[in-house]
């Protein structure tokens, strides 16, 4: 009996221990994430691996690569995350924030980002947009990288006209004016100032123009809005951007700069690889300058943390292992986006990088357009609405007025 | 002599041009595509992205299917997809057999209600249904196994296949099966061995929707599955990223998610034909 009573004892103590023991190896967190190609997916499964050897909880990561799917990967994470089935953490578009947070999906991080050493690594402005995307005064989304928009330059052609790159947004279109040449002197425009993008997507370029002249995107029907929009139709209409431009889209614009038929055009650093590529020293970029205000578009990816997961401080560990840690620097140096903690971004290898360096220099006016149910149509119907202006068939104040109407009514 | 021979001609040009040329035309329209996404699959990304359009390359190369075998570990989706389909195959067949040779044979309360419900299940837009299928899949612990794809398309396979087979089952005689009882067969001895071999056609057929149905499926198998129960559709999708596409890849994945569909229509069309057609006219 004493023998059997021991055995037991035995037992419970042994019972005991395997909770503890199994604290002691740390949690396991599942993180979703999409992947622009194989490459990049082998480097998620790189940085996950070194995590989980290094991390101080013996937190496991577990990843799971999920399709982008032509943005329907938000779709899938808010379908599985009401289903009560989703991730604990996982890569983010800014544009879903809204649905997430009013189902209550998403943990705040302020108290987390309040307590994290690193969190003045990371500018300001990154941490107002969270808030603004989420319609809240607080963060839910984790900044991780961003490709910020700036003007592409060739320095020959500067030189030729005998200017000097802009300071102000003022200089900014007269350089467009002067860079605007006939070089053959055969009385027809060779070379034009500025590569207008009048087609799709061009609403981010454009935004600089209405910003720069005091408006914003809350008051597009605003006299400085409506300004902003009569620069961008002067352009046209004067002839510094080629005839083409109300049609003019991500293909074409990029091909009119890399054939010489404009000498500045927006872009990020997704195309500096073939700009270096064709022209070797003779790129170079600068932030699109301020006047009465400043502001340039960001792309982001982000990473969330899901009010479900059960070990909310080894979450934000890994969270922050892609923020400002090892995963920060090795991500953005693989895929050429921007980093957004400022440690990483002071490595030689971004600073180096003349694109990558005016990118991280955007990154305090960088913002994106407003999220709200109607912005994908507005952007949809952007291009339409501003053909029409560029060709005279509207004027700047009735184009912006649509445009308000549609984006806040 | 003559004049047979100008008739000849004539009638000659006309099928050429009246009937070979619209052929010859529809089958490039319909197979293009397919052609297509073979030499894309033997290109290299430089040729694909090259212009003017390159429209067979100059070295066809195997690197894009040895990549997916070697590196995308493509076998491992294919595994998992071949068992969903093959699975969801069986189970919905054995079921809905049964089920439609129930419809068809007995008159029984309710009968025509649940023949009406069966059509409805399938006018739900999936979507709808996605969410309430996650949870409970959460709930019974199927969720992230190849089970839980099995049962999602089960519900969807089943209703239709017993209309599929009711109709066929309609018209065959009641003689048949009652002439083989009347010689001393039991009823599922009757239907083993009297219907059964009958019914192979239009089985055959209704195997072949559910398998492709089941194969094809993208909407649940990305919500239902992780990276180890991860389906052919999923597993091709992950080579669209936001920024660019993976042509080469996925157009190598895409030959290789035809060929067994292919292998089975080529066994199975003359089958095939007869079992789709079977039960739509009623003599």
């Amino acid at each position: 009996m004493k023998r059997l009573l021991n055995v037991l004892l035995a037992l419970v103590m042994v019972v005991s221990i395997i909770p503890i023991a199994t604290n002691a190896e740390g949690t396991t967190l599942t993180y979703w994430f999409w992947a622009d190609n194989d490459k990049y997916a082998a480097t998620m499964r790189e940085m996950i691996a070194d995590f989980n050897a290094t991390n101080s909880k013996g937190t496991v990561i577990v990843g799971e690569q999920i399709p982008w799917d032509g943005g329907s990967y938000s779709n899938t994470l808010l379908q599985a995350a009401i289903g009560g089935g989703g991730p604990d953490v996982a890569t983010f578009k800014l544009t879903a924030t809204p649905s997430f947070v009013n189902n209550g999906l998403l943990e705040n991080l302020d108290p987390f980002i309040e307590k994290w050493d690193k969190k003045d690594e990371i500018n300001e402005n990154m941490y107002n947009v969270m808030r603004g995307a989420s319609g809240t005064d607080s963060v839910y989304v984790m900044p991780w990288n961003v490709q910020v928009l700036y003007v592409y330059y060739r320095p020959s052609m500067y030189k030729e006209a005998g200017i000097e790159v802009p300071k102000t947004y003022e200089e900014f279109l007269e350089a467009c004016e002067k860079l605007t040449r006939d070089t053959d002197g055969d009385g027809v425009t060779d070379v034009y100032g500025f590569g207008m993008r009048g087609s799709n997507g061009g609403q981010e370029p454009w935004g600089c123009f209405i910003y720069a002249n005091g408006g914003t995107f809350e008051t597009l029907d605003s006299e400085e809005s409506i300004k902003g929009m009569q620069d961008y139709i002067d352009l046209f209409t004067n002839g510094y951007a080629p005839p083409t431009a109300p049609n003019d889209g991500f293909s074409q614009v990029i091909d009119g700069f890399q054939s010489g038929i404009t000498a500045m055009t927006i872009h990020h650093t997704g195309s500096s690889a073939q700009m270096i590529e064709q022209f070797g020293e003779d790129v170079d970029a600068f932030i699109f300058p301020a006047g009465k205000g400043q502001w340039t578009s960001m792309g982001d990816t982000e990473n969330v943390m899901f009010s479900s997961c059960e070990d909310k401080e080894a979450a934000f560990e890994w969270l922050a292992y892609l923020a400002a840690g090892k995963g920060q620097e090795t991500w953005c140096s693989v895929t050429g986006n921007v980093p957004v903690a400022s440690s990483v971004q002071g490595l030689e290898r971004f600073q180096n990088d003349r694109f990558m360096k005016v990118s991280i220099e955007g990154q305090s006016v960088a913002g994106i357009l407003p999220i709200r149910e109607t912005t994908t149509s507005w952007i949809s119907e952007w291009p339409s609405i501003i053909q029409q202006a560029l060709l005279g068939e509207t004027t700047a104040k009735e184009c912006m007025e649509e445009l308000q109407a549609l984006l806040w009514e | 002599m003559r004049k047979t021979y100008i008739k000849g001609n004539k009638e000659k040009t006309f099928r050429v041009l009246f009937l070979y040329l619209p052929i010859m035309l529809f089958l490039i329209f319909l197979l293009f595509p397919f052609y297509w996404m073979l030499v894309t699959s033997l290109k290299t990304s430089q040729e694909i992205r090259m212009l003017p359009i390159v429209y067979f390359p100059s070295s066809p190369s195997l690197d894009s299917y040895r990549y997916l075998f070697e590196q995308f570990n493509f076998l491992h989706p294919l595994r998992n997809s071949l068992f969903i389909a093959v699975l969801t195959t069986i189970i919905s067949l054995t079921v809905s057999t049964l089920a439609a040779y129930s419809f068809s044979r007995f008159r029984f309360k309710g009968r025509n209600f649940f023949m009406s419900l069966f059509l409805l299940n399938n006018m739900f837009p999936t979507v709808l249904l996605l969410i309430p299928l996650f949870t409970i899949m959460r709930s019974i612990k199927l969720l992230y196994t190849p089970y839980s794809l099995v049962l999602s398309y089960t519900t969807f396979t089943i209703p239709f296949s017993i209309w599929l087979l009711h109709g066929y089952l309609s018209d065959l005689p009641l003689t048949i099966e009652e002439a083989a009882m009347v010689d001393g067969a039991s009823r599922p001895k009757a239907f083993l061995a009297v219907l059964m071999p009958i019914l192979l056609p239009c089985i055959l057929a209704t195997g072949v929707y559910i398998f492709m149905q089941s194969w094809n499926e993208y909407t649940f198998a990305v919500l239902f599955t992780n990276e180890k129960s991860r389906t052919v559709p999923v597993a091709l999708k992950m080579l669209v990223g936001s920024f660019g596409v993976q042509w080469e890849l996925i157009s190598a994945g895409g030959v290789i998610t035809v060929i067994p569909v292919c292998i089975m229509f080529f066994f199975a069309q003359k089958r095939l034909v007869s079992g789709l057609t079977a039960g739509a006219v009623k003599g």
